[in-house]
C-alpha cells in the first residue's frame, strides 16, 4: 500500500498542472469568443468607428485594413532581409567569424524588448528619416520584431537538407543560385511561408512597437505607405485602457484572435500537406 | 546567363545580409547615441540607484530604481508561480497523457503563446483585478501581484516546451534501460528525468524571464503604473510601461526623452546578460 | 605528358589546423587511381580540393597549385572547374526529383534544350551505368524510391551527363552491399578507358582490385604513391606496410 503512494505528491503535482494548463487554454480562447461574439455582426465589421469618444459606437473597418497592412509590410520586409541573411548565411559564407558576428547580432536583436524597438523607430523612421508616423515605420519596426524568428526558422530548413545533396548540384559546375531555385527552395518553401506567417502573427497583435510608429487613435483606410493606421490590437488597447467600450473591446479582441487563427492555419495546413507528400 | 544571374543572385544577398546587419547595429548604436547624453546631467549610479522618478520638474528628478525594481519584482512572481506550474505540465505532457493526447495538448500551447499580449491584458483587467477587487476587498486590484499572475500564463509556454523538449529526449533514451530493471515509471520520472532536466529547467526559466521583463502591454494593463517602489499587494510600474506611457508625451531632445532611452538602454543591458546566460546554459545542455 | 592533374606544394588547413601538407602528386591520364589512408588522413579533402568543393567549407585555406592540363584552377571560376572535375560522394545523393530530370538537371543548365538531344544524352549515360535497362520503363518515378545501389548509379550518371574529364569519388561503395559494389567497380574499370578517375577508399581490397595506382595518405602527406601492384607487394615506406598489414587504421 505504502509503495503504491510512493509518488502520489509528484503524480498529483503533474497532473494539477496539466490540468492547469489545459484550462487556461480552454478559458482564454473561450472567454474572448463568446464574450465577444455576442453581438458581433457584419456591420460591425464594415464600419468606421464612430461616437463620443470615439469607438463606443460603429465598427473596427479601418483597424482590421490597417492591421492587415502593417502585418503584411512587416512580413514582407522581414521576411525579405530575414530568407536574404540565412541564404548568405548557409551557402556563401565561408568566414566562420563572419558567421560567428552576424549571429550574436541577430540573436541581440532578438533580445531587444519591442518597446525600446518602438523607441528606436519613433526617433530614426519617424523623426530622423521624416518616414513620419506611418505604416511603412510601424512595418518596419514590427519586421525589425519578427526577423530573429524567420531567420533562425529559414536558416534550420536550410541546415536540414543534407550538404551532400547540395554539393552534388555544385559539383555539376552548376550555379549557387541555379541550385538554390531548382533544389533549395522547393525542398524548403513551406518551411518558409510557414515560418513567415507565424511572424505574422507576432506582428499582428503587437502593439508596443506600433504606439509611437505608425499606429493611431482614428484614421480612415491608408492611402498609402506614408499614411497612419488604425491597427487592431492598438484600438483594443484604447478601448479598455481609456474605459470607451468594453463590449467592443470584446468584439475586437475576438476579431483579432479570428484573423491570428487564419494566419496560424496557414502553417499547420501546411504541416498537413507535408506530411501527406 | 548563368553566370551573370549568378552574379546578380550573389551580390544582392549580400548586399540585403548586409544591409540588415547594419540596421540592426545601427538600432544598438543609436540606442547608446541617444541615452549617453543624459549622463552629462546624472551619473549612471544615480540615474540607477536614485530613488524618484520626476523629469518634469524644476529641477528634475531622473532615478529609475522604482522601475528597475518593480520590473523584477513583477517578473520575479511570474517566475515563482509559472516554474512549477510549467515544469509539472511538461511532466505530465511527457509521462502522464498518450502519444496522442500530447498531440493534441501541444499545439494548443503554441496557441496560449500565440494570443497578443492586449488581450492578456484585457482579461487580466477584466478578470483579474476585478476579481481581486470583489473577493478580497482590495481598494485597488491593480498590483504586482495580479501582474505576475498574467505574466505568469504568459511565460508558461516557453518553461513548458524547454522543459518538455528535454524530457521525452532523456525519457526515450532511457525507458529500455529503466525498464528493464523493473523500476515504476514514477520512480524514473522522480530520480531520473527530473534530476537530469535540471539545466533545462534553468534555460526554460531564464528565456522567460527575459520574456517576462521585456514585456510591456499586459503588465502595463495591469498594475498601476506609479513610479514608487514596489509591494506585492500595491502598484508599481515596469521600464517597458514606463516608456510606453511617457514617450508619447516626451519632447524630442528634451532631457525627459533621453532619460526614457536610457532606461530602455538599462532594460537592455539587463537583457543582454539574462540571454547570455541562456545561451551558456543551453549550450552546456548535455543529455 | 600521360598526368592531366598535378598538384604542388598543396596544403590545405581548416581553421588554423593543417589537413594536408605539401602534396605533390602527378595524376595519370585515363586511369584509375585509388587513394587510401585511415579516417581522418586528410584523403578526402584532399579530393574536394581537387574541383574546388573544399572553398565550400567554413574557415578553409588552401596554399599550393593544383594544375589541370598545366593550368592552375586557382584562377579559374569553379563552376568550370567542375565541369571538367566531376564528384559522386559517399552516400548516394540523388535529387528530389524523377529519374528523369535528375539526368537532364546539368544539360539543360549548360543549355540544351532540345528534347531529342536531351533523351540520347540520358539513355547514353544510364546505359553507361548499366542503369538504363532497370529503369528504361520507369524513368518518371521519383529517384528517391530506387535502391541504394541503384541510386549511388544514378548519381554517377548524373555526374557524366556534363562529360567530365575527371571523376572524383569519395568512397562511393561504403553505403552499399557486395553486389552493388561489384556493379560499380565493374562499370568504373569501363569507365576509365574514357575518363581519369580518382576514388578514395578505405576498402584495400577495392583498390588492388580495380586501381592501376595508388596513393597512400597519413597524416595530411603522401606517405607512397606508385603503381597499385607496386605498392602492396613492395612497399618502400614502413608506415605503408604496416597499414595494408591491418596494423592501424
Amino acid at each position: 500500500m505504502k509503495r503504491t503512494n510512493k509518488h502520489l505528491g509528484i503524480k498529483l503535482w503533474s497532473i494539477l498542472s496539466g490540468s492547469i494548463l489545459i484550462f487556461l487554454v480552454l478559458y482564454m480562447n473561450i472567454y474572448i469568443f463568446s464574450k465577444g461574439k455576442e453581438g458581433l455582426s457584419i456591420d460591425f465589421l464594415m464600419d468606421m468607428p464612430k461616437g463620443f469618444p470615439l469607438g463606443t459606437d460603429g465598427g473596427i473597418f479601418p483597424a482590421i485594413i490597417g492591421s492587415i497592412y502593417f502585418t503584411s509590410i512587416a512580413c514582407f520586409f522581414a521576411g525579405m532581409i530575414a530568407i536574404a541573411t540565412a541564404i548568405y548565411l548557409n551557402f556563401y559564407c565561408t568566414n566562420k567569424r563572419i558567421y560567428g558576428g552576424i549571429h550574436m547580432v541577430i540573436q541581440s536583436t532578438a533580445g531587444i524588448p519591442s518597446i525600446v524597438l518602438g523607441l528606436f523607430g519613433y526617433t530614426f523612421l519617424v523623426v530622423h528619416l521624416n518616414f513620419g508616423i506611418s505604416l511603412l515605420s510601424g512595418g518596419m519596426v514590427l519586421g525589425i520584431m519578427i526577423f530573429p524568428f524567420i531567420e533562425v526558422k529559414v536558416e534550420k530548413a536550410f541546415q536540414e537538407i543534407s550538404k551532400e545533396l547540395i554539393y552534388a548540384s555544385y559539383a555539376l559546375g552548376i550555379s549557387k543560385a541555379y541550385t538554390f531555385f531548382k533544389i533549395i527552395l522547393p525542398i524548403c518553401f513551406g518551411e518558409i511561408i510557414s515560418a513567415i506567417a507565424l511572424a505574422g502573427g507576432f506582428a499582428m497583435g503587437a502593439v508596443a512597437p506600433i504606439i509611437f510608429t505608425g499606429g493611431v487613435l482614428y484614421a480612415p483606410e491608408p492611402k498609402g505607405i506614408f499614411s497612419p493606421a488604425m491597427a487592431l490590437p492598438y484600438h483594443l488597447y484604447i478601448l479598455i485602457g481609456e474605459g470607451i467600450s468594453i463590449e467592443n473591446a470584446y468584439k475586437t479582441a475576438a476579431v483579432l484572435l479570428v484573423l491570428l487563427l487564419v494566419l496560424n492555419s496557414f502553417s499547420i495546413f501546411i504541416g498537413l500537406f507535408r506530411k501527406v507528400e | 546567363m548563368h553566370k551573370k544571374f549568378e552574379k546578380i543572385f550573389s551580390n544582392s544577398i549580400k548586399g540585403i545580409t548586409f544591409f540588415s546587419v547594419m540596421i540592426l547595429i545601427c538600432i544598438i548604436i543609436f540606442l547608446i547615441k541617444e541615452s549617453v547624453v543624459i549622463f552629462d546631467e546624472i551619473s549612471l549610479l544615480d540615474f540607477i540607484f536614485g530613488d524618484k522618478w520626476n523629469p518634469v520638474r524644476n529641477p528634475p528628478n531622473i532615478s529609475i530604481f522604482p522601475m528597475i525594481l518593480g520590473t523584477l519584482y513583477v517578473s520575479f512572481v511570474a517566475m515563482t508561480i509559472a516554474l512549477p506550474i510549467g515544469v509539472g505540465a511538461a511532466i505530465f505532457l511527457t509521462s502522464v497523457v498518450n502519444e496522442k493526447m500530447r498531440k493534441m495538448i501541444k499545439p494548443s500551447i503554441d496557441l496560449l503563446a500565440g494570443i497578443p499580449s492586449v488581450i492578456y491584458g484585457l482579461i487580466g483587467l477584466l478578470v483579474l483585478v476585478k476579481f481581486f477587487e470583489i473577493h478580497f476587498d482590495f481598494s485597488s486590484g491593480e498590483s504586482v501581484l495580479v501582474g505576475g499572475i498574467l505574466l505568469a500564463i504568459m511565460v508558461l509556454p516557453y518553461i513548458i516546451s524547454t522543459c518538455d523538449e528535454s524530457m521525452i529526449k532523456i525519457a526515450k533514451r532511457y525507458k529500455m534501460a529503466s525498464d528493464g530493471l523493473g523500476i515504476s515509471k514514477w520512480h524514473m520520472i522522480r530520480y531520473l528525468i527530473l534530476p537530469a532536466s535540471k539545466k533545462s529547467i534553468l534555460a526554460g526559466i531564464i528565456l522567460a524571464l527575459a520574456r517576462a521583463m521585456g514585456e510591456t502591454m499586459a503588465v502595463m494593463m495591469v498594475i498601476g503604473n506609479s513610479p514608487i517602489f514596489p509591494k506585492l499587494l500595491g502598484k508599481t510600474q515596469t521600464i517597458p510601461a514606463l516608456i510606453a506611457l511617457e514617450m508619447g508625451g516626451a519632447q524630442v531632445d528634451s532631457l525627459h526623452y533621453h532619460a526614457l532611452f536610457a532606461a530602455g538602454l538599462v532594460l537592455m543591458g539587463i537583457l543582454f546578460v539574462v540571454n547570455m546566460l541562456f545561451y551558456y546554459i543551453k549550450k552546456n545542455i548535455d543529455y | 605528358m600521360d598526368h592531366i592533374i598535378e598538384t604542388k606544394d598543396l596544403s590545405i588547413y581548416f581553421d588554423q589546423k593543417k589537413i594536408l601538407d605539401k602534396i605533390n602528386i602527378k595524376i595519370k591520364e585515363n586511369k584509375i587511381t585509388a587513394i587510401i589512408g585511415p579516417s581522418g588522413c586528410g584523403k578526402s579533402t584532399f579530393i574536394k580540393s581537387l574541383n574546388k568543393m573544399v572553398h565550400e567549407e567554413k574557415n578553409a585555406t588552401i596554399d599550393g597549385e593544383i594544375l589541370l592540363h598545366g593550368k592552375n584552377i586557382n584562377g579559374m571560376e569553379k563552376e568550370i572547374v567542375r565541369e571538367k572535375i566531376g564528384m559522386v560522394f559517399q552516400n548516394p545523393m540523388p535529387f528530389p526529383l524523377s529519374i528523369y530530370d535528375n539526368m537532364i538537371y546539368a544539360p539543360i543548365y549548360y543549355g540544351i534544350k532540345d528534347k531529342e538531344k536531351l533523351g540520347n544524352i540520358v539513355k547514353q549515360k544510364l546505359i553507361i551505368a548499366g542503369l538504363y535497362d532497370e529503369v528504361k520503363n520507369n524513368m518518371k518515378m521519383q529517384a528517391t524510391k530506387l535502391s541504394g545501389g541503384q541510386q549511388q548509379r544514378l548519381c554517377i550518371a548524373r555526374a557524366l551527363t556534363v562529360e567530365p574529364e575527371i571523376l572524383l569519388l569519395d568512397e562511393p561503395c561504403s553505403a552499399l552491399d557486395v553486389k552493388n559494389t561489384a556493379n560499380i567497380e565493374e562499370m568504373l574499370k569501363k569507365l576509365s578507358h574514357q575518363y581519369t578517375i580518382v576514388i578514395v577508399t578505405h576498402n584495400l581490397a577495392q583498390a588492388k582490385r580495380i586501381a592501376q595506382y595508388t596513393a597512400f595518405i597519413l597524416n595530411g602527406e603522401i606517405i607512397e604513391y606508385d603503381e597499385t601492384k607496386k605498392l602492396f607487394e613492395n612497399p618502400q615506406d614502413e608506415r605503408t606496410k604496416q597499414y595494408i598489414e591491418g596494423i592501424f587504421g
